[in-house]
């Protein structure tokens, strides 16, 4: 069997170690169209924090790794056609066309952070670094620059901010709704963190629309929907969209141009899955399938993909959009529904904040917790952590408790370690109301 | 633009054809109907040919015989002349066009000659007329795309899926899950709730943004410039916020525009319900256009009328049919005109006399100055609000009439006067705003009917006296009605 899969990032690579798990004696070929693989999307956040010396060390995985299993590498190979009646699709590599034939195809091929909608952020003094490409141009202009205006107050563009102020830079950052990280959090959630910003000098530009960006000589004017910012630079740190103008209507996408999937992650075409950035998954936010490109998605896509290959064995149990990260001294994370994007499910949504320290030694941190959840059936729909302690890897807790459709009352009981460095006489997520040791706002 | 301009000279000369035949009780003679259609009995012969080609599918429900020397039509209960129009709308070229536009958003001259099976001359020929018609929208079909501000290319495919496509056809089509959801999405965030009525014209108002939410090019020149004083407007912040927060689930960069769309739509067309318009005006910025200009309205109907004080329901819902017809006239350009303007404006005038119509063209006025709209001859949108005006002003007129009292004092045998009196309160039952009964002189009346004509009309008081010259005789009954009529203005 001849397996093709189109790009080698996470899915991708993540399908092909999969695949060959699966099916020993298959024949896969992994199409990069970048000339190297592996590499970790955003990367210079790492060497930002001094996390690593080089951009090189940001890898998740070596070529080596892949050929050691047989997996065929196609780097600087650009998929221009497919042709899914024949089994057959077309990639340049070295200005040359070459078809290569297939049984299987996977779709990987991931996304990027562009605009059609800014004028002139198809510059390149507009960074873009989720390639390594753009890393190592991001990062000798940043250097250069004392201004740095971040367009996108998501995740991506958060870190940056942090980061560069770190490094000394003065940075402006435009959001279009009134608060930044509005996906993951809500706005009360957020607001020691965006005050945290302020504080470090971060201009925040909060329901402002960047119409376009023009060059001015060696600096850049972005302008908003009322004034605009000069800048030495400027991130675009919006959505990422996918890009798949090289299917050319041979399979069927959502109006939003990505790949239409069933829950095995077929495509239209019985022969051709898709994984990734490239596709929309089920949420546990209402019945809607949703654009949730994450790592953690594109990983668990392409592993469930390689498993339906042949034959549909598995189906794709949905995202939570669970994030974490950290950024302006606090540690924030969130998985599920928050109580702003509950307006758009069907459920009657009860919510609950708490405040709780981190661990039972004195001037322990404390750690804000919010819990949304089905005031019907009580069960766990979204929960948000922010705190000054490292608390990240907690809210993979609570993602398993949403996914495994957990109750108030089931995390009152759940079993944990007690350690006086380490937890509280209750676990953090342990959602009981002590009244001396947790101050709880009943909200629903 | 009509709904006819979709149709064929000879397609719209059937449809009026039949239309005769339900305006004379479904018979006419075939010489009165070349008359009426001013044609050649030859001509007449093939119209009814081909009316009755086209109606074969129907036969059961709706049929015309022509055989015999009357032209006969008949049809189901549950069959309308409304549907002898689907009939024929289905079949045009032009519609076709547009909702091969509406699907594809563009379209090769290739393409669509042979998905429409006409040649390239008759297909250009088709979108030169609708072009002549879209110009009131202010929109064109060029280079295989519809170009115009975006606003207007929207509100344009509304009118034309809310009035001329099919409806349960494209209803079905639009039983579209992700609508569903942004309606529900829409409700909940901006905190309303909807009639039925409501929600399906928002429903088809989605069902196009979701279908022109990805299109290229889009201008909103225009549109941001009307936005301008709305831009701090809580209710566009709030429908900003949910747009922005919809489309971030989604692989879709939108513009802030979008939401701009949608804030338009709210205002102009009746999808709020009254109670949360009026929440909406209790924070709505009262130096904006819209509201600026409601408000003058209101004020000048009350002068005009000398009203001291105005209900304040009736007041709130004027402010709520007002906002529609300013918002329509300060955002859109062009109208569909789905009633005939003349005919309604008949109806309208001998419905509630000509002092209303007049003073409803000086509101119209007022407003179209207000808003410094130079008026031009092709957009009908000015032209139909004429006929909302109207309306408001007899709900207005209707509110505010109080009640009058008609006695009546026949001077004749008893055994008479209780028979007539009993027909002449069944015959004056139709008059609204009146209380009929049998005078009694202890009462005070507003008008009294005698057939006797006394000297002395003090014993009927501050009441006007009509004598009747003869009981039930329709110069009578007109020369009431009038009296009945000044009396209640």
């Amino acid at each position: 069997m001849k397996v093709a899969i189109i790009g080698a990032s996470f899915a991708g690579v993540t399908a092909a170690l999969e695949v060959r798990k699966h099916h020993p004696n298959a024949e896969i070929s992994l199409l990069e169209k970048q000339p190297q693989l592996g590499y970790i999307p955003n990367g210079l956040h790492l060497y930002l924090d001094k996390k690593i010396d080089s951009l090189s060390q940001a890898y998740f995985i070596k070529e080596a790794d892949l050929e050691q299993r047989r997996i065929k590498i196609l780097l600087e190979s650009t998929v221009e056609k497919v042709d899914t009646a024949n089994h057959q699709l077309t990639y340049r590599h070295d200005n040359e066309a070459i078809t290569l034939e297939y049984d299987k195809l996977i779709i990987a091929t991931g996304s990027s952070q562009l605009s059609h909608k800014i004028e002139g952020s198809d510059s390149d003094r507009v960074l873009k670094y989720k390639r390594l490409k753009g890393a190592e141009d991001a990062l000798e202009t940043l250097q250069a620059s004392q201004h740095v205006t971040i367009i996108g107050g998501g995740q991506i563009g958060v870190e940056a901010a942090d980061l560069l102020t770190k490094n000394g830079k003065q940075v402006a950052l435009v959001e279009n709704m009134d608060y930044v990280l509005f996906k993951y959090f809500d706005k009360d959630m957020i607001q020691p963190i965006q005050e945290e910003m302020q504080e470090a000098g971060v201009a925040l530009y909060m329901n402002q629309t960047v119409s376009s960006i023009k060059e001015a000589g060696d600096k850049l004017e972005i302008q908003l929907g009322s004034g605009s910012i000069e800048s030495d630079t400027a991130i675009l740190a919006v959505n990422v969209r996918p890009d798949l103008s090289f299917l050319d209507g041979q399979i069927d996408l959502h109006m939003d141009h990505t790949i239409a999937v069933d829950e095995y992650l077929r495509t239209s075409h019985p022969d051709v899955l898709a994984v990734g950035d490239c596709i929309q998954l089920p949420s546990c936010m209402g019945e809607e399938a949703m654009y949730i490109p994450l790592v953690n998605n594109a990983v668990r896509t392409g592993i469930v993909a390689a498993a339906n290959l042949v034959k549909p064995a598995q189906t794709f149990n949905g995202s939570l959009r669970t994030i974490g990260t950290s950024a302006f001294g606090y540690h924030i994370a969130s998985t599920g529904m928050t109580e702003s994007d509950s307006l758009f499910s069907d459920y009657p949504i009860g919510v609950k904040r708490q405040i709780v320290p981190a661990n039972s030694l004195p001037f322990a941190e404390e750690v804000l917790i919010k819990y949304v959840y089905n005031e019907e059936t009580r069960e766990l729909l979204g929960a948000q952590l922010v705190s000054k302690a490292d608390v990240l890897e907690k809210i993979n807790t609570l993602a398993l408790a949403i996914q495994t459709n957990q109750t108030l009352e089931d995390l009152s009981q759940k079993e944990f370690f007690f350690h006086p460095t380490f937890t509280n006489t209750i676990e953090t997520t342990n959602l009981v109301a002590w009244p001396h040791i947790r101050r709880d706002t009943d909200e629903s | 633009m009509k709904v006819e301009n979709f149709l064929e000279k000879h397609e719209i000369r059937e449809v009026n054809l039949v239309k005769k035949l339900v305006l004379n009780g479904g018979e006419v003679s075939h010489n009165d109907m070349v008359d009426y259609l001013d044609v050649s009995r030859a001509s007449l012969d093939k119209d009814l040919a081909s009316l009755a080609y086209r109606l074969e599918p129907f036969k059961e429900s709706v049929r015309v015989d022509f055989d015999g020397p009357m032209i006969t039509l008949f049809m189901s209960n549950e069959f309308s002349l409304a549907q002898i129009y689907q009939v024929y709308l289905k079949e045009s070229v032009k519609v076709k066009i547009i909702s091969y536009l509406y699907r594809h958003q563009e379209f090769s001259i290739v393409q669509l000659t042979q998905k429409l099976m006409i040649s390239e001359s008759s297909l250009f020929r088709k979108i030169k007329e609708l072009n002549d018609y879209l110009k009131e929208f202010q929109i064109k079909i060029r280079n295989g795309r519809l170009q115009g501000e975006e606003l207007q290319i929207r509100y344009f495919y509304y009118q034309f899926y809310w009035y001329v496509s099919d409806k349960p056809t494209s209803a079905a089509k639009k039983n579209d899950d992700q609508v569903a959801k942004l309606l529900q999405a829409t409700t909940n965030f901006m905190g309303i709730n909807l009639e039925p009525d409501g929600k399906e014209r928002l429903k088809v108002w989605l069902h196009i943004s979701k279908n022109r939410v990805n299109s290229k090019k889009k201008i909103y020149k225009e549109l941001r410039r009307l936005m301008e004083p709305y831009m701090e407007d809580h209710f566009y912040q709030k429908m900003r916020s949910m747009v922005l927060r919809y489309f971030s689930r989604y692989s879709i960069e939108v513009d802030e525009e979008e939401a701009m769309l949608h804030f338009v739509f709210m205002l102009a067309f009746p999808v709020l319900t009254e109670h949360d318009f009026h929440e909406y005006t209790l924070l709505r910025a009262r130096r904006a256009p819209i509201a600026t200009i409601d408000t003058y309205v209101v004020e000048t109907i009350i002068i005009h009328y000398n009203f001291r004080r105005l209900p304040y329901m009736l007041e709130r819902e004027m402010f709520y049919y007002l906002s529609q017809i300013h918002a329509k006239m300060y955002f859109l350009k062009g109208a569909m005109e789905v009633y005939e303007y003349d005919t309604i404006l008949s109806k309208e005038k001998q419905f509630t006399g000509k002092d209303l119509v007049s003073f409803a063209e000086q509101l119209r006025m007022i407003s179209i100055g207000k808003f410094e709209i130079e008026e031009s001859t092709e957009d009908s949108l000015l032209k139909m609000e004429l006929l909302k005006y109207i309306s408001l002003l007899a709900i207005v007129t209707f509110s505010m009439t109080k009640i009058k009292k008609v006695g009546i004092d026949l001077k004749m045998e008893t055994i008479y006067t209780e028979a007539l009196n009993h027909l002449l309160i069944l015959n004056m039952r139709h008059i609204n705003g009146i209380h009929v009964e049998k005078y009694q002189p202890k009462k005070d009346y507003d008008l009294v009917l005698t057939n006797a004509a006394i000297k002395d009309n003090s014993a009927y008081g501050k009441a006007e006296v009509y004598v009747l010259s003869e009981i039930l005789s329709p110069f009578d009954m007109k020369n009431i009605q009038n009296i009945i009529q000044n009396l209640t203005l």
